[in-house]
């Protein structure tokens, strides 16, 4: 007995200092990088149209700053309390959401997608994401409670996915936000994937979406759709780049020359040609393929291993935390990084049509910055309490 | 029961444990291999384009150059007044796609335009809506610094206020900016400040630097300078770089001519066309008037003027000689028209050719004088007429002058003694000097368009008895003007034929010497003995003879005048003209002047231009500080007083002494600065009457200014005049003018 006192003291008082500093170190480094990467694509832009050439940089370095303290209040907020908050965090986002059509929404950059309340502003899909993370980790621990197997009855499937589907769908009929919509599943059935034991549902559902794209790909090939909507005019754009170069493959394109001119080392940090003008705001979706062009394929993969660490960081707290709920809300932040990551690469690299979706920590974007950071406050929580 | 409710929730802990680890395991499988994939694609995207997508980088970038013009250099006379010089002006221009970068741009862009040059603003909406990728578009043509600066101003004040509301406002509310979708072309126009001065030696220069007749083309290769470039090119890095070699600006040329004695000159040409308008026929005071003031010593032609005249500035205006109507018929037909133009444009002072008349007599008794021929002692008898191989040919008063001697022949003109003078030089002599006087060779001044007469002059094959008979008159054959006086030149001069030239240096554009042109002495013609002889008989025939009316009050001058029939010789058209130098004891100056058919009812009277020369001459001499040496009579002394303003008597009285006549003279001229009396009021200015320049040079400019206003001498810049020639037009007449 005494021997297992001692030795749960033990574990209590090393605990204290087991949080995952490689990975608070990744994180920093990226976030550095980023702002190096930040200022490199968007001074030449900035100066000509804004007059300040480091008017993005210190716009973002704000953000930053703005998302240290939500990552210093995540690290020591007990996480256990957000378990409290799950149909609350479905609400909140959905909220959230709608008021984006009220005159609180503001249109930048010709979307719809900010909420402005003076002091701050911000996009609701980014809230929505942590709200579905969180909503999803407490109850897939609550329905895990109830019994072995609740969650696999279709009710407890419905209760599972259903709020995030919502979100999902409200995000893409809001806001126009498609990335963010399939972010958003991609995290719920992620967290459900690790969940649950089953296979046969994923491997089912990755064969739908595999037929599905495969459907789209051949109607969009083989008919003429000319006058469709946008989505799909990026589809044919993705198809067939070097046909609509000036228009919906525009940027794409760009993207492609800069990565192909990059070369292994780059042309150096600074150098690119490609953001004078010829990839507009490439600080935003773009901005990796600025990174290959300055820093050729070493750098590109310097920066992929980085995310590779992070996010096996991640992985192994999410094995390693003591408590279900934590586990979870590292498996939902982890699946976080590693779609967004793949998506934002995968549309630079035209492997998948364009949609908006920024590299974390790297891209410009204030509202993504702060919640990343809490996210990560909140894994590093996590990671204070692992085995 | 509770052990094994505890065992069993252990379990399911084990289990959900295990599930979990495994599917992270499966999950982070699949994302390393999300990740090998994107990563194995990159590294193909790289491998197989990477030759291809720098190309294509490379050629978005900006390395088109940009030319920065070189100035062409000016002209400027013997005083450093300009006579032509280069202004930069600039073109606007609109780059639609630039502008266009934000749409938010275009408003206040077009409305800056407008304000700014006067556009019409829905002309331009329109063209920006019909060329939205247009990159090059002339908005406006050679307009002046200043008006530039208005819109940079204007711009500048504008993106402050967008800038500072930018900041605040975001989204559609924010301002465009005037960026550079605007920007300005730099050109060089080339300005005379005189206008008219000296048209003919100067010429013009048309589109691209490329000049035409005078100056202007016989120096066009140094003139031109070498254009700039800006450019953009790869360094060995790949990195685009930017560098500006700059334009070589052109030489400018400082030339002998001296604008004041050639406003003279050109004010008493055009008094004497005035006065002869409209006379006898319709048209001008005479078909030409060719003048030219020759620095006999040296080569240098100090001024060179023909009328009819025009203006440098405004090449194509006809408006003068022509009715609108008139000048609209002539433009239909190109061929006529630039015929009309090339006739106004050409240099009568060396391009036309007309045979020299009885100015040629000073010549043929040069050469029987050199050659021994004629020792001076020999008399002729005139009997007004003399037949030579079965031509009767007549002479100059057909009643006949009787008896003279050598010098007599040449104070009456008298064509009988002449041909006498002929027959005794020969064929083979005559032929000879006639070569060695240049007579048929060009001159090689330095002018554009000068005439060859090689095939106008006999040679010693084709000049029989009667050639030689009316030749020695200095009829038969043609000259140039220049050629009369080159050789005129060397027959007082002491025998050096000087090869007559209109540019003294070649200046850079920090104003250093380039290359100083000194005279060229040719040749020896006559000998100097022969030369003095020559003077001496040339003064008595201005003193005493034929000369009378071309001697200007108080110097002593000689010259010789010339009356030449024209083909076909039927007593109605003549050339008449008169040749002469100053002062006669040590001549400095050699005029000459020729009127080409003056528009009057009877022709064949010199006096028409000595008439000329004399007014010239009493204006001229007085500003080369060349002093007055003769007697005056009363009605001499009016009649200067008339021409150069009132003259303090007592001086002028010392003047006749002989005396002190320096400083009289000094004083004379500084009489006329202030005078000014109103009764030759001729000119347009009503100090043209007096001794001194019309206008005074500003020592801090160079250009001529009315010393009555402080105003520069009126410059009426409209180079583009003629709205209806396009500029391909203005290329024509190049090939046709320098064909001469």
């Amino acid at each position: 007995m005494a021997k297992t006192m001692a030795k749960r003291q033990v574990q209590i008082r090393y605990s204290r200092h087991n949080m995952d500093y490689i990975l608070l170190t990744v994180v920093l480094f990226l976030i550095a990088f980023g702002l190096l990467m930040i200022y490199s694509t968007s001074s030449y832009e900035a100066g000509d149209k804004l007059g300040d050439s480091a008017f993005y940089l210190k716009k973002q370095l704000q953000s930053t700053i703005i998302g240290f303290f939500g990552l210093a209040f995540m690290i020591r907020f007990p996480y256990k309390y957000l378990q409290k908050f799950d149909s609350l965090a479905i609400i909140i986002s959905i909220v959230l959401l709608f008021l984006v059509m009220t005159p609180l929404g503001v249109t930048r950059n010709g979307a719809r997608r900010w909420l402005n309340f003076q002091i701050i502003s911000f996009q609701p899909a980014e809230v929505a994401k942590i709200g579905v993370i969180v909503y999803l980790a407490s109850i897939i621990q609550k329905l895990e409670g109830l019994g072995k197997n609740v969650i696999r009855t279709p009710k407890g499937i419905t209760i599972v996915m259903i709020p995030p589907t919502i979100i999902a769908a409200l995000i893409y009929g809001i806001t126009r936000n498609m990335s963010s919509a399939i972010i958003v599943m991609g995290i719920a059935v992620a967290m459900l994937f690790v969940a649950v034991p089953d296979y046969k549902w994923f491997v089912a559902m990755g064969a739908g979406v595999v037929a599905m794209v495969a459907a789209v790909v051949t109607y969009v090939s083989s008919s003429d759709t000319t006058g469709a909507g946008f989505r799909l005019a990026r589809v044919r754009a993705w198809l067939n780049p070097e046909a609509y170069s000036t228009d919906e493959a525009f940027q794409t394109l760009q993207a492609l020359y800069a990565i192909g001119s990059g070369g292994i080392w780059g042309k150096g940090l600074g150098q690119s040609m490609q953001k004078l003008g010829f990839l507009p705001e490439a600080q935003n979706d773009m901005i990796f393929s600025i990174i290959c062009e300055e820093l050729g394929l070493f750098g590109a993969m310097a920066i992929i291993l980085l995310f590779v660490i992070l996010i096996w960081s991640c992985m192994v707290i999410a094995n390693k935390a003591v408590d279900r709920f934590g586990s979870l809300l590292v498996v939902g932040v982890m699946s976080h990084y590693a779609i967004q990551v793949i998506l934002n690469i995968a549309v630079v690299t035209n492997t998948i049509p364009n949609t908006g979706i920024t590299l974390p920590f790297i891209s410009y974007g204030g509202t993504a910055t702060l919640f990343l950071l809490m996210e990560i406050g909140i894994v590093l929580n996590v990671s204070k309490g692992c085995k | 029961m509770t052990a094994k409710k505890n065992k069993k929730r252990k379990n399911r802990n084990v289990n959900l444990q295990k599930v979990k680890t495994i599917k992270l395991a499966v999950m982070m499988l699949i994302i390393l291999l999300a990740f090998a994939g994107l990563g194995a694609r990159l590294y193909i995207l790289t491998r197989d384009n990477r030759n291809d997508y720098q190309k294509r980088i490379l050629s978005h970038l900006d390395y088109n150059s940009k030319t920065l013009p070189f100035k062409r250099g000016s002209i400027l006379d013997a005083n450093g007044t300009i006579l032509a010089a280069s202004e930069k002006v600039y073109n606007v221009i609109l780059d639609c796609k630039v502008m266009l970068d934000d749409e938010k741009n275009e408003e206040p862009m077009l409305a800056a335009l407008s304000e700014c040059f006067g556009l019409d603003r829905t002309e331009l909406s329109r063209y920006v809506k019909d060329n939205p990728t247009s990159q090059y578009y002339v908005l406006k043509r050679r307009i002046s610094y200043d008006e530039r600066q208005v819109f940079e101003e204007h711009k500048k004040a504008y993106n402050e206020q967008a800038r500072e509301h930018n900041a605040k406002a975001d989204g559609s509310e924010k301002m465009g900016v005037i960026n550079d979708g605007i920007w300005f072309e730099e050109e060089y126009i080339r300005r005379y400040p005189n206008n008219r001065l000296a048209c003919d030696v100067i010429g013009f220069t048309g589109t691209d630097n490329n000049g035409q007749f005078g100056l202007e083309e016989y120096y066009d290769d140094i003139l031109n300078g070498t254009n700039g470039r800006e450019y953009g090119y790869l360094n060995d890095d790949a990195i685009l770089e930017r560098t500006t070699v700059a334009a070589m600006d052109g030489y400018s040329i400082v030339s002998t001519i001296d604008a004041n004695i050639q406003a003279i000159v050109e004010k008493y040409i055009k008094q004497f066309n005035d006065e002869h308008m409209n006379e006898e026929r319709e048209g001008l005071g005479a078909y030409n008037i060719g003048f030219i003031i020759m620095d006999c010593n040296n080569g240098n032609v100090l001024s060179m003027a023909s009328y009819p005249d025009f203006d440098l500035n405004n090449p194509r205006d006809l408006s003068g000689y022509y009715t609108q109507e008139q000048i609209k018929e002539l433009q239909e037909d190109n061929e006529a028209y630039y015929k009309v133009l090339n006739e106004l444009w050409r240099n009568f002072c060396i391009s036309d050719t007309y045979e020299p008349g009885s100015t040629a007599k000073a010549l043929t008794l040069a050469t029987g004088i050199e050659t021994g021929r004629i020792v001076g002692n020999e008399t002729y008898e005139c009997g007004g007429l003399l037949t030579v191989a079965d031509h009767d040919i007549s002479c100059n008063v057909s009643s006949g002058h009787g008896t003279l001697d050598v010098g007599g022949s040449l104070q009456q003109s008298c064509n009988v003694a002449f041909m006498k003078m002929g027959e005794a030089i020969g064929v083979k002599n005559l032929v000879q000097f006639q070569r060695i006087f240049n007579i048929g060779l060009r001159t090689n001044i330095d002018l554009a368009g000068e005439a060859r007469t090689a095939s106008l002059v006999f040679s010693e094959d084709t000049m029989r008895a009667a050639e030689l008979a009316t030749a020695s008159f200095g009829q038969g054959y043609n000259v140039t003007m220049i050629e009369m006086a080159a050789a005129f030149s060397s027959v007082i001069n002491g025998g050096y034929y000087y090869e007559p030239h209109m540019v003294s240096k070649i200046i850079n554009s920090n104003g250093d010497t380039v290359r100083n042109i000194e005279p060229r002495v040719l040749k020896q013609t006559i000998s100097s003995t022969t030369s003095e002889q020559m003077r001496q008989y040339l003064y008595l025939t201005v003193a005493e003879g034929t000369g009378r009316t071309a001697r200007p009050a108080g110097y002593a001058i000689g010259g010789k005048t010339g009356t030449a029939e024209m083909v076909p010789r039927d007593k109605t058209n003549y050339v008449v003209s008169f040749i002469g130098f100053a002062p006669a004891d040590d001549p400095q100056i050699v005029v000459y002047c020729v009127i080409d058919r003056p528009n009057v009812a009877d022709q064949p009277h010199a006096t028409y231009a000595t008439a000329i020369v004399k007014s010239v001459l009493t204006e001229v001499l007085p500003y080369l500080h060349i002093s007055r040496t003769e007697e005056m009579t009363i009605a001499e002394q009016e009649e200067a007083e008339n021409l150069l303003g009132n003259l303090v008597g007592g001086t002028n009285k010392e003047d006749g002494n002989g005396d002190g006549s320096a400083d009289g003279e000094d004083g004379n001229g500084e009489g006329g600065e202030d005078g000014g009396n109103g009764e030759n009021g001729d000119g347009e200015n009503p100090d043209d009457d007096s001794g001194k320049p019309f206008y005074v040079v500003d020592p801090n400019t160079g250009e001529l200014i009315n010393p009555d206003t402080g105003e520069p001498a009126e410059m009426n810049y409209s180079y583009e005049g003629n709205g209806d020639n396009n500029e391909g037009d203005a290329q024509t007449p190049a090939g046709e003018g320098g064909a001469q």
